[in-house]
């Protein structure tokens, strides 16, 4: 424990850093007519990729995973596939309704 | 008497030790105790009391079912009445029976712990399942709730008359019983093992709980905060389950399902982990396949998550997803049936002895492949059309719920009653109750099977003349049943009064559990144990001396 | 009471509890507590995100009326008082590690003010949602009388004004919004959305069913539903959400009474942690709810077209 498990002043300012200018650049974009300029769904996927990048900076420095053990990680990862079973087995349902006849 | 007297020779140098049932009388040393002995005690009186209400309920339905007409409850009283055994069974007796008591009391010991890692985590567990269940009776007594256990929506927000808030608030409290209790078992299982004590050194009760532990952290929230959306609806009369206004109500058969399937798990696993220790105690023989149990257990938990579509074959779901969720369903029929073969195998060329345990342990076997087997009909997407909602379902997960959890349950409470109590119950009113549970199951359940596949559906007060004598077979069988659960309670607690003296090996057996006393202290080792030997080693190896164990122990009943 | 003694042979450093050998123990224990916690919350807030992204699916356009009638502003500024409460949060875990107690305290104080500041703004807007009409439940909005505002505010033209303007008519006794039973209600500027996706062909199939009767009309009831639908996801997780914001300030409390009372060190500061691994979760749930309900759908009307 005494070994210094965290990023120091500096590195936490420079994480916080990172998470203002994400938020003001995921409130700009977001009134972008991005899914005009790429494909339908543009707009939705870059704001959950900021929201993404933000949160893997928190858990990482502000939460000291990145200096945790495996477990832990294991712990983190989990949580996160156990949603995405949720949210993926309840939608293969209502995305398929109309595939065979339903 | 001779336990009265030396109640106060104090610090364990006398034949009588101070354990964790003389380490203070007072109701305080109770109900404040961090000892997870003392708290499984408790769990044990509360959840029987509730195991006993469910009966009461169970009763009522089949008397009322022995004639077709809906003579002895009208339909609505009959709807309440089925609602409140399966909410009882369900939240307060299945999902917390083996868990909370057995687990409780073991876990540590078998891992050489002093406690579990947060003992005060435990207490209030405790307490919130007192709260949850006393929230629950008041309702189902103020009038109760109709919607059957499984709270299903719209009925149940915008129809249904009676308390589904407050019973639905008594399941999301007791909820979070299940969650720290679970949090608590993981975290234990990871940081308070003894010197020596690895992962595959570990019993096979200690895995099964740990994959029980998964479900219970990674499921019981969402039931949590579907119960509390259907509150908040239910409340506000607008919201996202109600047709009429846009909403969906399969989302919340998702939702419910999502746990509700898994928490089939968390009844099951427990029960499947005190299977593994009966089989190769009762066979003295190392457990076959050591690692394919411990593994399918946690297999189980996963995949477990993977099947809820299918209570959703006929409910609209997609006909896509009906066939994914169909499939896994057959999937996990696989580490379920692993653990069958290599329990089975575990009892070849061992040397079986037919106690009490191990009779349970037996008929667990049987009941749960009959059990497991007609759920691979209803796993199947076109035959289920024919079975949905009939006696068929009802007989089938009262075979896996009853057969398998309850019949675990038993036989784990009569395996370990010596250690938790230090006495020996009576090996004969013993068997004849498990005589008893098994022949009355079979009799109630199995017309069941007939019934559901002629096509009496269930949740009905009334039923067509053509289905009764095999209803009253099914009420007969009830009553032996009945009769097999109650004479459990009055040989168990007579037992304490004068039953033998069990020593602290009665069976003689090289566990962890069996080397410290009965009752084991309340740090539950005089000192930190160091573990040399694998798990189910009978032979030289665990540094079990089988003589100096019988001479000790004051019955024996594998003589 | 008997106890035992052979666990106090040796002596116990502060804090370690006796079913635990060390603090080395002890913290892999509470760390791992935590985590499996911080899992089960997230499975949580799962089932919540479940249902939003079922009725997202479902009726896009509807969810894209609710992104824009929220105030984007306020969300944006709660993202950045909890991301500031964060950064405090962290800091005092930093601080407690090093022993330092009065920048400890300093920096609990202040992630307690930037934590009451977002609950704070987080009450403006549910007033503000309840003078506007958009409370989901209908009888718990501010009713507003009929036929006692100037005739010169057309509605639609009102309600392209900004927020602020839009506080200032109200507080002006001028609230473009009658609304006699206290029913939630939109505004036709939601409406326009739906014209603008039939226009560009991008309604899809539940829309089509879910916004329009029989004959193929535009059903505003039936839309209204669906944007109701949204308010009340969006009431049930941000009340949720403020609900964990309460009970961090709790802990934020207690915290601060055991740092003021020189608790922790370098050897003993778990406690701090595990209530900041806390802190930050709520902060992560935050971090996704920002986009996922106030900003989804807001370059419809914001961008080109």
């Amino acid at each position: 424990m005494s070994e210094e498990q965290h990023i120091g002043i500096p590195g936490y300012l420079a994480v916080f850093a990172f998470l203002f200018i994400a938020t003001i650049v995921t409130y700009v974009v977001a009134l972008q007519d991005l899914d005009g300029m790429f494909f339908p769904g543009t707009n939705t996927l870059v704001a959950l990729a900021i929201a993404f990048v933000k949160m893997t900076a928190v858990v990482l420095f502000f939460m000291h995973v990145r200096w945790q053990s495996r477990l832990i990680w294991l712990a983190v990862v989990s949580g996160f596939f156990w949603m995405a079973i949720m949210f993926a087995y309840t939608m293969q349902d209502y995305l398929t309704r109309s595939v065979i006849g339903f | 008497m001779e336990n009265v007297d030396s109640i106060n020779t104090g610090e364990g140098q006398g034949e009588e030790k101070v354990n964790y049932l003389t380490n203070g009388f007072s109701i305080k040393s109770w109900l404040l105790t961090k000892d997870h002995k003392r708290i499984a005690i408790m769990y044990l009186i509360s959840v029987s009391v509730f195991f006993f209400i469910g009966g009461i309920y169970a009763s009522l339905i089949r008397l009322e079912l022995l004639t077709p007409a809906s003579d002895l409850l009208e339909s609505g009283t009959y709807n309440k009445v089925f609602t409140g055994h399966g909410v009882i069974m369900v939240f307060f007796f299945l999902i917390p029976a083996i868990p909370a008591i057995l687990g409780n009391f073991l876990l540590p010991i078998m891992i050489g712990a002093k406690d579990l890692a947060f003992p005060r985590i435990n207490l209030l567990s405790l307490y919130i399942y007192w709260v949850g269940g006393a929230f629950t009776m008041y309702a189902l007594l103020q009038g109760g709730v109709d919607t059957g256990w499984t709270f299903y929506t719209p009925y149940s927000t915008t129809f249904s008359n009676s308390y589904v808030m407050a019973v639905g608030l008594g399941v999301f409290i007791n909820g979070f019983s299940s969650i720290l209790t679970g949090l608590n078992f993981i975290v234990t299982t990871h940081t308070m093992r003894a010197p020596g004590m690895t992962w595959f050194r570990l019993p096979l009760f200690v895995w099964a709980h740990y994959a029980t532990s998964l479900v219970m952290i990674l499921g019981t929230p969402v039931v949590a905060i579907t119960i509390l959306l259907l509150a908040v609806e239910r409340f506000t009369q607008t919201g996202i389950f109600d047709p009429a206004l846009g909403g969906d109500p399969i989302l919340f058969q998702h939702l419910f399902w999502f746990y509700s399937h898994p928490a089939v798990y968390i009844m099951i696993l427990p029960s499947m982990g005190v299977i593994s220790e009966l089989m190769s105690s009762f066979s003295r023989k190392k457990i076959f396949g050591y690692e394919f149990i411990a593994f399918s257990s946690i297999a189980i938990a996963v995949f477990g998550f993977l099947v809820w579509g299918h209570h959703m074959f006929v409910s609209g779901q997609s006909i896509y997803a009906g066939l994914v969720f169909s499939f896994l369903t057959m999937v996990v029929a696989v580490p379920s049936a692993i653990k069958m073969f290599n329990w089975t195998a575990t009892m070849y060329k061992g040397s079986v002895s037919y106690d009490t345990p191990m009779l349970y342990a037996i008929g667990f076997l049987g009941l749960f492949l009959v059990g497991g087997l007609t759920g691979l009909f209803l796993g199947s997407i076109g035959l289920t059309v024919h079975l949905t909602d009939t006696y068929f379902i009802v007989a089938h997960f009262h075979y896996v719920m009853v057969g398998g959890t309850v019949l675990g349950y038993l036989g784990g409470i009569h395996y370990w009653w010596p250690k938790m109590t230090g006495r020996m119950y009576s090996e004969f009113w013993g068997k004849i109750s498990a005589m008893l549970v098994f022949i009355g199951f079979n009799l109630t359940f199995f017309p069941q099977f007939i019934l559901g596949y002629q096509g009496m559906p269930r949740r009905y007060a009334a039923y067509p003349e053509e289905f009764q004598v095999l209803n009253i077979f099914s009420t007969a069988g009830a009553s032996v049943l009945g009769i097999g659960m109650v004479l459990p309670v009055i040989y168990l607690v007579a037992s304490l009064i004068n039953g033998k003296k069990a020593g602290d090996n009665p069976w003689l057996l090289p566990g962890l559990e069996w080397r410290t006393s009965s009752p084991p202290p309340t740090f539950n080792f005089e000192e930190t144990p160091v573990i040399t030997w694998e798990a189910y080693s009978f032979g030289e190896e665990s540094g079990l001396d089988i003589d100096k164990a019988r001479r000790e122990s004051r019955v024996s009943p594998t003589a | 009471m008997a106890q035992h003694d052979n666990h106090d042979d040796h002596s116990h450093p502060p804090g370690l509890q006796h079913q635990f050998d060390d603090m080395g123990q002890q913290m892999d224990s509470v760390t791992i507590g935590m985590w499996t916690f911080l899992a089960q919350e997230i499975m949580f807030f799962g089932g919540l995100f479940t249902a939003y992204l079922v009725f997202r699916s479902r009726y896009p356009m509807a969810f894209a009326a609710g992104s824009n009638i929220l105030d984007a502003f306020w969300g944006w500024l709660n993202t950045l008082v909890l991301i500031v409460s964060s950064l405090t949060m962290a800091l005092s875990v930093y601080y407690a590690q090093k022993g330092n107690r009065n920048l400890q305290v300093i920096m609990i104080v202040l992630t307690m003010v930037f934590g009451s500041v977002f609950l704070g703004v987080k009450a403006i807007e549910y007033t503000d949602k309840y003078t506007h009409g958009h409370i989901p439940v209908d009888g718990w909005n501010m009713v507003v009388p009929e036929g006692e505002h100037g005739e010169d505010h057309s509605e639609s033209a009102t309600l392209t004004l900004p927020f602020e303007t839009r506080v200032e008519a109200a507080e002006a006794g001028k609230d473009p919004h009658p609304n006699p039973r206290g029913e939630f209600q939109i505004s036709d500027k939601e409406v326009e959305l739906v014209t603008l996706a039939q226009e560009e062909g991008f309604l899809t199939e539940t829309e089509k069913v879910g916004y329009f009767n029989n004959r193929g009309e535009f059903d505003r009831d039936k839309f209204t539903d669906k944007v109701q639908i949204f308010f009340w996801i969006y009431f049930v997780m941000t009340g949720l959400h403020a609900l964990h914001m309460i009970v961090g300030l709790g802990i934020m409390l207690w915290l601060l009474y055991k740092a003021w009372k020189f608790t922790f060190s370098a050897e003993y500061y778990s406690p701090v942690e595990i209530s900041g691994l806390y802190w930050h979760f709520v902060d992560i749930v935050w971090i996704f709810l920002f986009p996922l309900l106030y900003l989804l759908g807001r370059h419809f009307l914001a961008g080109g077209h």
